[in-house]
Order: structure tokens, then C-alpha cells, then sequence
């Protein structure tokens, strides 16, 4: 635990310090400073912050994603090749050429997990900051960039009655425990909810015929019925306060990947087409989509298939001699 | 296909002994890294975003380089698996003393390097995968 913390102090640092900020802010707009409403909206705030940092990575992970799909095709030629050659060296051979094919399409499949990764300090160290503030607040101690005086005031802060570091399982919502239950189910619920539509925008609207049949579909499928778990067993576990910016980067996602389907959908997909009709209604041309761009030039292509390549022959004519 | 010998030429037998000595932390690093891939790495599957594999790739480097370069080669390939990089083809880079090695004894090149440098055959197109020059 110890090594976590230290691992985690300074995103611990950075995330209590956005939250004081804003909390300032918002008691400088003129709201009371011990309000719970007054800190739900600093991790409400906080939430922003961190995925407006992270709509770069987000924009990449769509690329990787794209780029997956587009491959699919090449990827079946692949598998034809070599269907039926099961031996070692036929398997290496498959592999490097499939190698070289995730390269060409700018893509992996071993990178396409960044976003969530990068998203989880952050999302520890809020927890440790949300959790560790009862014990904190006993001890008069500060965490982070939050004085003592700061974590007293958050932990006997409440919404709708239920305390934010009360949570449904551990209790230290006191009398109102059932405003804590209450409240941690109706999150579970929103984020479960938020998932579904999420998950069936992508699948109904902004994925090709090609993507639907893949193998990568059923890696999201799978996701559908894992996270509302996760969701389920984090939700009765973690402190509201830790509810509050779990259900909030949700609802960013979602929002996201709305417009991600308006603006700039898959190519080939269902909301491609619906962009495209949209644009021709008001007479305008159809713009490049995200993804699209490097199956339609093979210029670009020969020459970084040329740079994979190139050591192949040479190892082999030095092995005949 | 030899596998025991990390080289193909043997040395005369009495150079044998001090061979056997310098070789020690090169056949060593071999042995180790073989039983890696041997043991642990069918546990994970395929999970690199290289080809060839970090441990292949280890065992190559450390085969034709030595044990000291091929170490500091297999480090710097660790190192370059991060999030950000896309991966793809990466070879270890040539050595000309051990190419020479394998020209004289085409028969001793240990299977690592054939696994690492599969040929690749034409597609249905007739149309080689790799550009001959």
C-alpha cells in the first residue's frame, strides 16, 4: 500500500490540487465553501479537465480503431495465404507479414487500450483522496494540496443528505445511510445506462459491414456485459464523491462519442452515410473522414512496405551460399 | 538444425576450454532466455507489438552479438515497447562477423535466426511480399 502511494502521490497532488482550485473558484462565485454541491461540482470540474487533456489520445485510439477496421480485408488475404500451413516456420512468416500490415495501417491491436490506461492514476488517486478523507479528517491531516481544514470540510459535506465519503457497502453516511444507498444505486444505474447507449451507438451506427463481422466485435460485446459489473461492484464499494466523477467521465464519453458519430463517423458505416446525405441536403461536398485517408493511397504505402521488407532477401541470400 | 551450438564454426579442441569460458555468459543468457520461451511466454501468447517477439528478438541479439551487445540490444528493444509506439517489424541489427560465420557453415545457423527470418512466400497475385533488389 505503501509503494502505492508513493507510485500515486503526485497524480494524488495534482488531482486534489484541480479540485481546491476550483473549489476556490466556485466559493469566490459566491457559493457557500462547505456545501456538498459546492465539491460535487470541483469533481464534476475535475472530470472536465482531465478528459478535455485527453481528447488527443482519445482522437489517436479512434485512428488505431479505424485503422483496424480497414485492415480487415487485408487481413483476411493474410489468412487465406497461409490457411492450412501450420507449421512453425509458415506461422512466423504469418506473423511478421501481419506485423508489417498493423504498421502500414499506422495501427496494433497490443496499443489500442492507451486512453483507459492513462485515465486509471487518476481515477486511483481521486479514490485514495476520497477515501483516505474520513480517516484524514479525524486526524486533522491534510492530503495532497487540500489543507486539513479543506478535508474536514469535504467530509462533512453532503448531497441529498448522503456524505461524499459515505459509501453503500462501508457505510458513514450515519442516519442517512439510505440517502448514501439510494444515491450509489441511481449512479450505478446511470452509468450502466450511459454504457448501453454508448456501446449501441458505435454498434448500430458507426461500425462497416467489415468491423460487424470481425472478431473485434465480439471483444465488444464482451464489454457490455463486463463493465455494468465492474460498474456494480465498484458502485457499492467506492464513496459518492468517487461515484460522482466515475458517472460524470461517463457521461463525457458518451457525449463524445455522439459526436464522434455525427461529425466524423467510421467510413463505410451507417452514420457515414447519414453525414453524407446530411451534407448533400445543404449542398455541400463530403470531407475526408478520420481513417479514411490511408487505404485510398498506395503511394504512400510501397515505399514504407519497402523499409519493413528489406532485410528479407539479403538473410536469405547469405543462407545459399 | 543444430540447437546446442550458439556458433557454427567449433573451435579447434584445445581452445576448447577457454572457449568454453568466454562463451560461458553468452551460452548462459542462451539457456536462460530458452527456457523463458520455452516455459513462460506459451502462458501469455502472442501479446508483442513487435515481430520478431521481445524474447526472440533477445535470443537473437544475444546469439550473433554476444552477451554483453546483445543485452544492451535486447534492453533498448524493451525499452522501445511503450504505448507509443505503433510496433511493427523491428530486426536485430546485422552483425558482419556472424554473417560471415554463417556463410562458411550454412548447416550450424541456430534455428532462432530461421524462426526470426521466415521467408516469405509470394501471394496469390504472384506478387512477392518483400521487394527483391
Amino acid at each position: 500500500m505503501d509503494f502505492l502511494n508513493t507510485i500515486l502521490f503526485p497524480f494524488m497532488w495534482v488531482v486534489s490540487w484541480i479540485m481546491r482550485a476550483f473549489h476556490d473558484l466556485f466559493t469566490t462565485l459566491g457559493m457557500d465553501a462547505a456545501n456538498g454541491w459546492t465539491w460535487t461540482l470541483s469533481i464534476v470540474a475535475l472530470v472536465l479537465v482531465i478528459r478535455a487533456a485527453l481528447i488527443p489520445v482519445f482522437v489517436k485510439q479512434i485512428k488505431a480503431q479505424r485503422g483496424m477496421q480497414a485492415l480487415q480485408p487485408d487481413l483476411r488475404k493474410l489468412q487465406q495465404k497461409y490457411k492450412g500451413k501450420t507449421d512453425q516456420l509458415s506461422r512466423q512468416a504469418m506473423t511478421q507479414e501481419q506485423m508489417a500490415l498493423y504498421k502500414k495501417h499506422g495501427t496494433n491491436p497490443f496499443s489500442a487500450c492507451l486512453p483507459m490506461l492513462i485515465q486509471m492514476p487518476f481515477f486511483f488517486a481521486l479514490f485514495q483522496v476520497l477515501s483516505q478523507a474520513s480517516g484524514a479528517s479525524d486526524e486533522g491531516r491534510g492530503i495532497g494540496a487540500l489543507s486539513a481544514q479543506d478535508i474536514q470540510q469535504f467530509d462533512a459535506s453532503t448531497i441529498f443528505g448522503a456524505p461524499l465519503s459515505a459509501s453503500l457497502l462501508h457505510g458513514g453516511g450515519g442516519d442517512n445511510q439510505v440517502a448514501v444507498i439510494v444515491l450509489s444505486i441511481i449512479m450505478i444505474l446511470a452509468m450502466t445506462a450511459s454504457q448501453f447507449i454508448t456501446q449501441k451507438q458505435i454498434m448500430s451506427k458507426n461500425m462497416s459491414e467489415e468491423a460487424l463481422a470481425s472478431p473485434f466485435m465480439r471483444q465488444q460485446q464482451m464489454m457490455l456485459y463486463i463493465l455494468p459489473l465492474v460498474f456494480g461492484i465498484g458502485g457499492i464499494n467506492f464513496p459518492i464523491g468517487v461515484l460522482i466523477y466515475w458517472t460524470t467521465t461517463n457521461l463525457w464519453t458518451m457525449g463524445q462519442q455522439f459526436l464522434v458519430i455525427r461529425r466524423m463517423p467510421t467510413p463505410g458505416s451507417p452514420a457515414a452515410k447519414a453525414l453524407a446525405e446530411r451534407r448533400a441536403k445543404k449542398g455541400l461536398p463530403m470531407v475526408p473522414l478520420l481513417g479514411e485517408k490511408k487505404s485510398e493511397e498506395p503511394a504512400v504505402e510501397a515505399p514504407a512496405a519497402t523499409k519493413v521488407q528489406r532485410p528479407q532477401p539479403q538473410r536469405k541470400n547469405r543462407k545459399r551460399k | 538444425m543444430s540447437t546446442t551450438s550458439h556458433s557454427p564454426v567449433q573451435p579447434p579442441a584445445a581452445a576448447s576450454a577457454a572457449h568454453f569460458l568466454w562463451a560461458l555468459p553468452q551460452n548462459s543468457l542462451i539457456g536462460l532466455l530458452k527456457a523463458y520461451r520455452k516455459v513462460v511466454s506459451p502462458v501469455y501468447g502472442q501479446v508483442c507489438r513487435f515481430f520478431p517477439s521481445c524474447s526472440a528478438y533477445a535470443l537473437e541479439a544475444v546469439t550473433v552479438h554476444g552477451a554483453a551487445k546483445g543485452t544492451w540490444l535486447a534492453v533498448r528493444r524493451l525499452s522501445r515497447c511503450h504505448p507509443w509506439n505503433d510496433g511493427g517489424v523491428d530486426h536485430v541489427p546485422l552483425s558482419p562477423y556472424y554473417e560471415r560465420l554463417l556463410r562458411e557453415n550454412p548447416a550450424g545457423t541456430p534455428r532462432i535466426i530461421v524462426l526470426n527470418h521466415p521467408e516469405i512466400p509470394a501471394d496469390d497475385e504472384g506478387r512477392p511480399s518483400g521487394p527483391r533488389s
